[in-house]
């Protein structure tokens, strides 16, 4: 196993920026994924540090070697693809066994590891069929497996999951998270699946039009987004993100919202509200902080529900305030009626504050 | 939804062989009554003259008598066809002219197919070029090749001895020992595009990402060719050469209109043996009864080509 350090990265299409500048390091055994909407850069860069597409500037080095100029084949890496790429015309031995026999390794050897792989995965009974003859989840397995035997430095997977079905996809994300833990295997994960992220990476790059946005592990990215991307990707449903108006009440730093209500801020939130560039601030606040009243409330904000989505365990409540939407979530046992009136109270410590113009997180000095 | 459709299929062959052939027609006449117009038509342009040559290759049509004045010799004619030399000649020139032409057509058609399938500056230019062969009528390039490999006014003779290769200018096609090869050439190079089209369309069913897979596991460009890029052309090949195959048997233009089969038979091949004797020399009887053989060899190899399309279909129903 091997650390990975990528250092100024940059990657063009003519005068396209597909990885802009991606400066990260990825420890020795660590699990990272590269994270973000579709055309963020996650596959580009993944592609650019297996050596299947050339790097316009800047280093990629795995372990102590910088291998700019060194062919995928000789990078000590192994790759899983989205549609696993299993050659179809060779039985699930032969794939396994397929590159270690480009690297002539004898024969004995060979045999050795493939069944030693499909063991670890617990395929051994599937070793003569074909891939077509295999279930997705049994087809990623052999994909894993053909990475595995090869025992290389870093292993990158590309949206392996994304085609299976929902209940395999969990499944399987265990079982890649496992095979982790495992084989302290240093993992580069892209995906566009937050929640993939989220639950099996020890860190996770957010990447949005080529640049790295956020390099943490996911519980810190969770809490302290930094900026308004961030925050509304990661995390399901999204982080709610409310345009208000900073202003200063009776000596007190308080939010108004186009429908004219105020909300006082706790002087550690007053004190990052000093530093935005304007008067515009985005307030974001978690499904999970916003508490739900059927009563007005001193420090509540009037609202008035939108839609309710019971989802068994908890019911999910849609307000409309200064033209955005917030969701609230409340115990199955609350029952809401559409356009019923509710007040909504803001957990102060949990609250996030974005510069409205810059989209950046405001920080208390 | 398929395996409803599956169960159907079950029961009614299951009842179709309860209920024999004859009453199954008639269960399902509405759909004979569709192909009918079909089958009409192919019984008057293709069943009957096939029974028409089997029948003539049973008589003797001396030149000078009219058609109707043929006399009865059994199976005469095949006897007198197994035991002349020209026939051992004749198919040898066959084998040759059809293995060599489909291999060579083959693998130029490959080879370019691959040089096309890469993004290059001119690629469409190229691709448009190499295609005309194949569109130019064959009559018209035979008639080119014919001036190109003439001794006397040859473009290639001329360049041979230009350059010093040659005291005078080689008799490419008058002479026994290189009019066949050279005739090969010419169709390898009429027939080539076909292969190349076929296969530029098979290749661009070959996955990406499994290229990609094959060089992080460490294969060079022939190994990705040879474990990827190839099994998935098997398909395409198959049909490919077995087309060329049945084309290549059944080539007339070319030799007829480049030599008429000279010198001496050198060039020869069944189709335009048999024109001769028909319609040069009115040998009707005869030239049926290598006909005859002729529609069984090809049959044989049309065999292996309806067995290689309707594998494809098995390998793709159970996947």
């Amino acid at each position: 196993m091997a650390h990975v350090v990528l250092t100024d990265l940059v990657k063009t299409y003519g005068n396209f920026k597909a990885v802009n500048d991606v400066t990260l390091t990825v420890g020795d055994g660590e699990f990272v994924a590269l994270v973000g909407p579709s055309g963020c850069g996650k596959t580009t860069t993944l592609n650019l540090i297996a050596g299947l597409i050339p790097i316009t500037s800047g280093e990629i080095a795995i372990g102590d070697r910088v291998v700019n100029d060194v062919d995928p084949k000789d990078r000590d890496i192994a790759m899983v693809f989205q549609n696993y790429a299993l050659y179809p015309q060779k039985s699930v031995y032969k794939n396994l066994a397929f590159p270690l026999q480009m690297r002539k390794l004898p024969r004995a050897e060979i045999d050795r590891k493939v069944k030693d792989a499909a063991r670890v995965l617990d395929m051994t009974h599937l070793l003569e069929r074909k891939p077509r003859e295999l279930s997705g989840g049994q087809q990623q397995r052999v994909a894993l497996g053909r990475a595995l035997v090869r025992d290389p430095a870093v292993f990158l997977m590309d949206e392996p999951l994304s085609n299976l079905d929902a209940k395999l996809r969990v499944q399987m994300r265990s079982e890649i998270k496992r095979f982790h833990q495992d084989l302290k295997a240093t993992i580069i994960y892209v995906t566009h699946d937050q929640l993939e992220a989220v639950t099996m990476a020890d860190r996770m790059a957010v990447m949005k039009g080529g640049f790295l946005q956020q390099y943490d592990s996911p519980a810190q990215v969770f809490a302290h987004p930094v900026n308004m991307f961030v925050a509304s990707f990661i995390g399901s449903p999204a982080m709610s993100l409310i345009p208000v108006e900073a202003r200063t009440v009776d000596g007190r730093a308080v939010l108004t919202g186009a429908e004219g209500w105020t909300m006082a801020l706790s002087p550690l939130n007053a004190r990052k509200v000093r530093n935005s560039t304007t008067k515009k601030v985005v307030l974001g606040a978690r499904h999970s902080t916003i508490k739900l009243h059927r009563n007005a409330m001193p420090d509540a904000i009037p609202a008035k529900a939108y839609t309710v989505e019971p989802t068994g365990d908890v019911t999910f409540v849609q307000a409309l305030l200064s033209g955005a939407t917030v969701n609230i979530s409340v115990p199955p046992n609350v029952v809401v009626q559409p356009d019923e009136p509710i007040w909504l109270e803001f957990d102060q410590e949990r609250l996030h504050l974005f510069d409205g113009e810059t989209e950046i997180a405001l920080m208390a000095d | 939804m398929t395996t409803a459709t599956g169960l159907a299929d079950a029961r009614l062959r299951k009842k179709a062989k309860r209920e024999g052939i004859l009453q199954q027609a008639w269960t399902r006449r509405a759909d004979y009554l569709y192909v009918l117009p079909a089958i009409l038509v192919m019984l008057v342009v293709i069943a009957y003259p096939i029974y028409y040559t089997v029948d003539l290759s049973f008589f003797n049509t001396p030149p000078g008598l009219q058609l109707r004045d043929k006399v009865f010799v059994g199976l005469n004619n095949y006897v007198v066809i197994l035991g002349s030399d020209v026939v051992w000649r004749v198919t040898v020139n066959t084998v040759i002219w059809t293995f060599f032409s489909t291999v060579f057509s083959f693998a130029l058609g490959l080879g370019s197919a691959l040089a096309l399938h890469r993004d290059f500056a001119g690629r469409g230019v190229m691709r448009a070029i190499l295609i005309i062969p194949w569109v130019v009528s064959a009559v018209a390039a035979s008639y080119i090749w014919k001036w190109i490999y003439h001794s006397d006014f040859g473009v290639i003779g001329a360049v041979l001895v230009g350059l010093g290769l040659a005291a005078h200018p080689p008799n490419f096609i008058d002479s026994v020992s290189t009019v066949l090869p050279s005739l090969i050439v010419v169709n390898v190079w009429r027939e080539f595009p076909f292969a190349m089209i076929m296969l530029m369309a098979g290749l661009q069913t070959v996955p990406e990402q499994l290229l990609r897979a094959a060089k992080v596991d460490g294969a060079s460009a022939w190994q990705r060719f040879w474990h990827v890029t190839f099994p998935h052309l098997r398909g395409v090949s198959t049909v490919t050469i077995l087309l060329l195959a049945v084309s290549n048997f059944n080539s007339f233009i070319i030799p007829w209109i480049m030599t008429g089969g000279g010198p001496s038979n050198a060039s020869h091949i069944w189709i335009t043996h048999i024109y001769e004797l028909a319609f040069g020399r009115q040998r009707w009887g005869i030239a049926s009864a290598y006909s005859v053989l002729l529609f069984l060899i090809l049959m044989s190899l049309g065999y292996f080509y309806v067995r290689a399309l309707s594998s494809g279909d098995r390998k793709e129903r159970g996947a």
